[in-house]
């Protein structure tokens, strides 16, 4: 039968539906329940989620994708606790129903709802209300036989929606009171004058979801199925078709085809489209687009630019001002400068930095012209969308910005953009396994050592195997697997977006609902980043960028200790030392080029300028690196192979990149001369390309592209391969844009190692966690570079860490559960009178005794030349009173031994996450050099294809998806690093080792290649077993 | 006094033209089903055990009141309980 037949036929659509964004309730994702309304030959389907229309803009798309009405709504939780299903009619139904769940999720506790009392009768105007589940006060009354109440509440409900709007609500899950309630729900409603519609409180697409749904009530419950007592009673809350509803309904027959015409009232369409934004207060009666052009003339000619740089502006000025953006613009101009007015370090990142009147304007760092940038790809006549602008912060004080934002426009009309947290492979097993039961210990090891992120890889995994051996056949962990393979990607709970905020200038809840986040007096808007993005509204990103942070800590210590004021700003990228630095891969720290992969390119790629910067950290991009770029590029650079181009036509697009693609504006730029696109048709390509799901739009973009190039006279093979190559690329890689306004900071932090290393790496080591290696891994590098770390002592730490000296000091913000206020106690109480002994210490700083404990392991006492493990037996001497540790008490004296080398950096590390003491290799380097291990600076004098021993500190294992199973060991001994590339095969045969030992032993072959030392592990042990001597070790060391 | 069997007794069952029991054989006689007085349905314990069951109580015109289930995974109807 065709579609157009079955929705004639078809009665009934479901006016109830909950969606996964009914979070831990819903088990269906919004484009399921569509394809299943679509498959049943429903002409509407409503989304009615708990308080919440996160899943609208999803909802509406795929609805309009498969040509069903969309009707939107939620299930709003009232005061009392029962619910009510409402509809949204108009626009102005939208308006109120976003007020309303605003308002019910504002007073209540994260995640929950209650709408105050007394406010639903003012925000009725548009909207539909069906009286509800048996949650919904009328069926509850009813169920509790109290028909009076039933009576009270339908009346009150005619009363505020009118009898037009107001319906009874039946529904039948064939449990045992089901007939009776919709008897009297049906004589109710008679009596109050309304008509019945029948729905059925949809919560998963198909029956076979009801398991997932059980499993999300537990979840949401905290408790496991033997225990709760919270599931549905069975499994008919699935969508169903008229047809098999019909029988249920059979003496209220209207009650089915009521639902249509309940669709049929229901004319809301989402509005897409800008946010009416505030109004930017301009001077002297200025309209925004002077006062634009105002700001943007004086930086031009307060930094004399050459004169093109006014025709630029010119151009850009009018894509702007027809756009209607200069306000906005204003908007974004007034953040930065009260950043820079409060020394706030910002820069802009992303594709405003293609854009000359935000460099004007001081929002991104880099001048366009300088760099070849597109304007187009931030903003085009073509492209009907408003560019999101993106500012990196001061992490530190990011928060600064965002209450002066929330000071200037108001907690009701700014807000910011949350995040769904969704299911993956480890919260799936964890949450599932729970509920199914198993033991959490159990469940603990599983998740910890899962070696997949996706739910739906879990039977590739082979970390399960080992944890689980034969137990993975059994029934409850196959039904854990099924449950989480369907479980992934569904959102969890709601988070705050890193930095997206919307401001508007009408009140924001008349376009989205806001709720509260888990942070105190902080708001989110019920759509995140892509649903806002789908629907026009646009953000402002204040994002926190902890390298920022380390870099304004450096540039403070170095005007502190010299006096004089460094201004970055002022550097001009030219200086030879630092890109000498940048050659020879001493990269640690520095922002961006400090990866393992990086460091592999860098010694290649030899930057000696800002442009190779900006292809530096463009090169390291899943895009390019799986477009096959990388090596390409890498080679001509180096005149090892000829500079060829897919086609002569794109030598103007390519050339500075040697013939290959490594931005995302050369997509443009290559659409636009090979297929004669336009700027804004090869962003839209650009975007289809780096799309979640590409499908049928890229082979939309394909056929225009083929078509354009022919007419170009392209072959088509040529054509064919260069969209492949573009396919291929996807949209995974740097704008340049956003890579130039990186690369500014590349620069300054290489510079700050360059010339104020001590501050740099106390900078770094103040803002950890952040970039690619660990603490541990800096402190040795700080080392390295002949800057002694001193670890933190009670009577020299502050709370955090500081340059003494020659070298760094570190700070109590590195002992274990050390809080910056619990550092600063110390020091306060210390004062300029050093401590001197423990029960002194203790009776001045009255800390809890784990706080002292940890200072004891950590060795920030020993200055009092008392082993660590007396002061520990003092320690525990001392009587504890409630307010914290009292005064001493003579005990008798015990004599302990004292701790080995080994031990206290053992202790320190575990304390503090790094040892100051010698690198745990140096206490076996004479052993190793007996037995002709090498270190990592033997390896370089080593020739190619050489099988050698190496040994180290495990300190990064990667298993990047674009490397088809190849593992990237980094071990770090004393001297510096050691890179180890492990095959699929030796991996899979070492495994164990590799994720369990932290010191490694490794037998491979030595590569060198560009200027990079690789060992190819054939064989890989834990170092302990070897120099324990155990038998089978030694064997395997024979051979 | 009810009788009530846990794991349910075995009974025949003739359906109605809407698969609703009709008449049933229970300790070897015949009784025809006068009204159903009750129905429902339970899908429950899918992880230990599905218990997928279509629950009817009903009146005889022989004068029994029981609650008899169609067992909808096994296809298998049970008496489990008869009202004294």
């Amino acid at each position: 039968m065709c579609s157009v037949c079955m929705i004639e036929m078809n009665p009934y659509v479901e006016l109830h539906t909950h969606s996964y964004f009914s979070l831990l309730d819903g088990a269906s994702s919004p484009e399921d329940l569509i394809n299943q309304a679509a498959a049943l030959g429903m002409s509407a389907l409503a989304l009615t989620d708990h308080d919440a229309i996160y899943g609208a803009p999803r909802f509406v798309g795929a609805a309009r994708e498969a040509g069903i009405q969309p009707i939107l709504g939620a299930e709003l939780t009232l005061h009392d606790g029962s619910h009510l299903t409402l509809l949204v009619q108009d626009e102005r139904g939208w308006h109120n129903l976003c007020v309303l769940i605003t308002a019910a999720r504002h007073d209540a506790a994260k995640g929950s709802a209650a709408l105050p009392e007394g406010l639903l009768g003012d925000y009725t105007a548009g909207l539909i209300a069906l009286s509800g589940c048996r949650h919904g006060a009328i069926s509850s009354a009813l169920l509790t036989k109290n028909p009076v109440r039933a009576l009270e509440t339908a009346q009150h409900y005619v009363d505020l929606f009118g009898r037009e709007r107001f319906w009874m609500e039946l529904q039948h899950h064939l449990l045992p009171e089901d007939k009776r309630i919709n008897d009297d729900l049906t004589r109710l409603a008679k009596r109050v004058g309304v008509d019945v519609v029948t729905t059925n409180n949809v919560h998963y697409a198909t029956r076979d979801r009801q398991p997932l749904q059980d499993v999300l009530v537990c979840i949401r419950h905290s408790t496991t199925l033997d225990d709760t007592s919270q599931l549905r009673p069975n499994s008919e809350y699935y969508l169903k078709s008229g047809a098999e509803l019909a029988p249920l309904f059979a003496r209220t027959p209207e009650a089915l085809r009521n639902t249509r015409r309940i669709a049929a009232l229901c004319q809301f369409e989402l509005r897409y489209g800008l946010q009416e934004l505030p109004v930017f207060p301009t001077p002297d009666g200025m309209n925004a687009d002077a006062y634009l052009r105002a700001l943007c003339q004086k930086a031009i000619q307060d930094a004399d630019f050459p004169s093109e740089v006014q025709a630029q502006f010119d151009h850009e000025l009018q894509i702007i001002h027809a756009s209607g953006l200069s306000n906005y613009f204003l908007i974004v101009w007034d953040i930065v400068r009260f950043a820079r007015s409060n020394r706030i370090l910002c820069q802009g990142r992303g594709s405003a930095a293609n854009s000359l009147v935000a460099y004007l304007l001081g929002i991104s760092p880099v001048n366009p012209l300088l760099h070849d940038l597109v304007f187009e790809r931030f903003l085009s006549a073509e492209r009907q969308v408003v560019p999101d602008i993106d500012i990196d912060f001061d992490a530190a004080r990011r928060e600064e910005v965002i209450q002066y934002i929330y000071g200037r426009y108001g907690l009701e009309h700014a807000a910011m953009a949350c995040t769904f947290v969704t299911f993956r492979a480890r919260s799936a097993i964890r949450d599932v396994g729970k509920a199914l039961g198993l033991p959490p210990d159990l469940l603990d090891h599983v998740t910890t050592t899962l070696d997949v992120h996706k739910a739906t890889q879990l039977n590739e995994s082979s970390s399960l195997q080992d944890v689980l051996g034969t137990q993975v056949e059994m029934q409850t962990w196959r039904q854990v697997f099924d449950l989480c393979e369907q479980l992934d990607g569904f959102p969890r709970h709601l988070g705050i977006h890193n930095g997206g905020m919307v401001i508007t200038g009408a009140p924001l809840s008349q376009r989205v609902p806001t709720e509260p986040a888990t942070m105190e007096n902080r708001f989110v808007t019920q759509w995140d980043k892509e649903a806002l993005e789908d629907i026009g509204l646009v953000k402002i990103d204040i994002l926190g960028l902890r390298m920022l942070s380390a870099v304004a800590d450096a540039v403070e210590m170095v005007t502190r200790l010299t006096g004089k004021h460094l201004d970055l700003h002022a550097l001009t990228f030219d200086d030879p030392l630092v890109y000498d630095l940048i050659c020879a891969a001493d990269t640690v720290g520095v922002f961006q080029v400090e990866s393992r992969a990086q460091a592999q390119v860098l010694p290649r790629l030899l930057p000696r300028c800002f442009n190779d910067l900006i292809v530096s950290i463009s090169l390291i991009r899943p895009g390019p690196v799986q477009g096959d770029m990388v090596h390409p590029y890498l080679r001509r650079r180096l005149g090892q192979e000829a500079i060829v181009y897919f086609h002569p036509l794109l030598e103007p697009a390519l050339r500075e990149t040697l013939g290959v693609i490594l931005f995302q504006e050369q997509v443009i730029k290559v659409a636009r001369d090979l297929a004669g696109f336009s700027a804004g048709q090869g962003e839209l390509l650009r975007r289809a390309l780096g799309a979640k799901h590409p499908g049928e739009a890229v082979e939309r973009f394909r056929q225009a592209f083929l078509t354009g190039a022919a007419a170009r006279g392209v072959d088509t093979a040529t054509a064919e391969q260069v969209f492949d190559k573009l396919r291929a690329f996807g949209g995974y890689s740097f704008p340049k844009s956003h890579a130039a306004a990186f690369a500014v900071l590349v620069y300054h932090s290489a510079w700050l190692k360059c010339y104020h290393p001590a501050a740099f790496y106390t900078g770094l080591l103040n803002n950890q966690p952040m970039g690619f290696w660990s603490p541990a891994v800096i402190v040795n590098d700080v080392r390295r570079h002949g800057i002694p770390v001193f670890r933190v002592d009670v009577n020299h730490s502050q709370s955090r860490c500081i340059i003494e000296g020659d070298g760094i000091r570190l700070g109590f913000n590195y002992v274990r559960d050390f809080s910056i206020e619990a550092g600063e106690r110390v020091v306060t109480a210390r004062g300029s009178t050093p401590f001197t002994h423990l029960e002194d210490f203790c009776k001045r700083t009255r800390l809890p005794r784990r706080l002292v404990e940890n200072l004891i392991a950590a060795g920030a006492m020993e200055s009092w030349g008392r082993e660590r493990r007396d002061l520990l037996w003092a320690l525990g001497m001392l009587p504890e009173t409630r307010t914290g540790l009292d005064l001493v008490i003579p005990s008798e004296t015990v004599t302990l031994p004292a701790l080995s080398q080994h031990e206290q950096s053992g202790m320190e590390m575990a304390m503090t996450g790094l040892t100051t003491g010698d690198h745990p290799m140096l206490i076996y380097r004479r052993t190793l050099q007996r037995r002709g291990i090498l270190s990592s600076t033997d390896l370089n004098t080593s020739p190619a294809g050489k099988q050698v021993r190496v040994s180290g500190l495990l300190v990064v294992h990667q298993a990047p998806p674009t490397a088809k199973g190849y593992r990237f060991l980094t071990l770090e001994d004393e001297f510096g690093f050691i890179n180890v590339i492990v095959r699929p095969k030796v991996y899979t045969r070492f495994r164990r080792t590799v994720r369990e030992q932290p010191l490694l032993l490794v037998i491979g072959e030595i590569q060198h290649e560009g200027g990079v030392t690789n060992v190819v592990a054939v064989q890989l042990h834990s170092l302990s077993y070897f120099l324990t001597g155990l038998e089978g070790q030694r064997r395997i060391f024979r051979a | 006094m009810t009788r009530l069997w846990s794991g349910g007794a075995v009974i025949e069952v003739w359906l109605n033209g809407t698969s609703a029991p009709e008449r049933l054989r229970w300790e070897g006689r015949v009784h025809p089903v006068k009204m159903v007085a009750n129905q429902w349905r339970v899908d429950l314990g899918w992880w230990r055990l599905r218990v997928w069951r279509d629950y009817y109580k009903l009146v005889t015109t022989t004068g029994l009141l029981l609650v008899v289930y169609h067992d909808l995974v096994s296809d298998q109807w049970y008496v489990q309980r008869v009202y004294d």
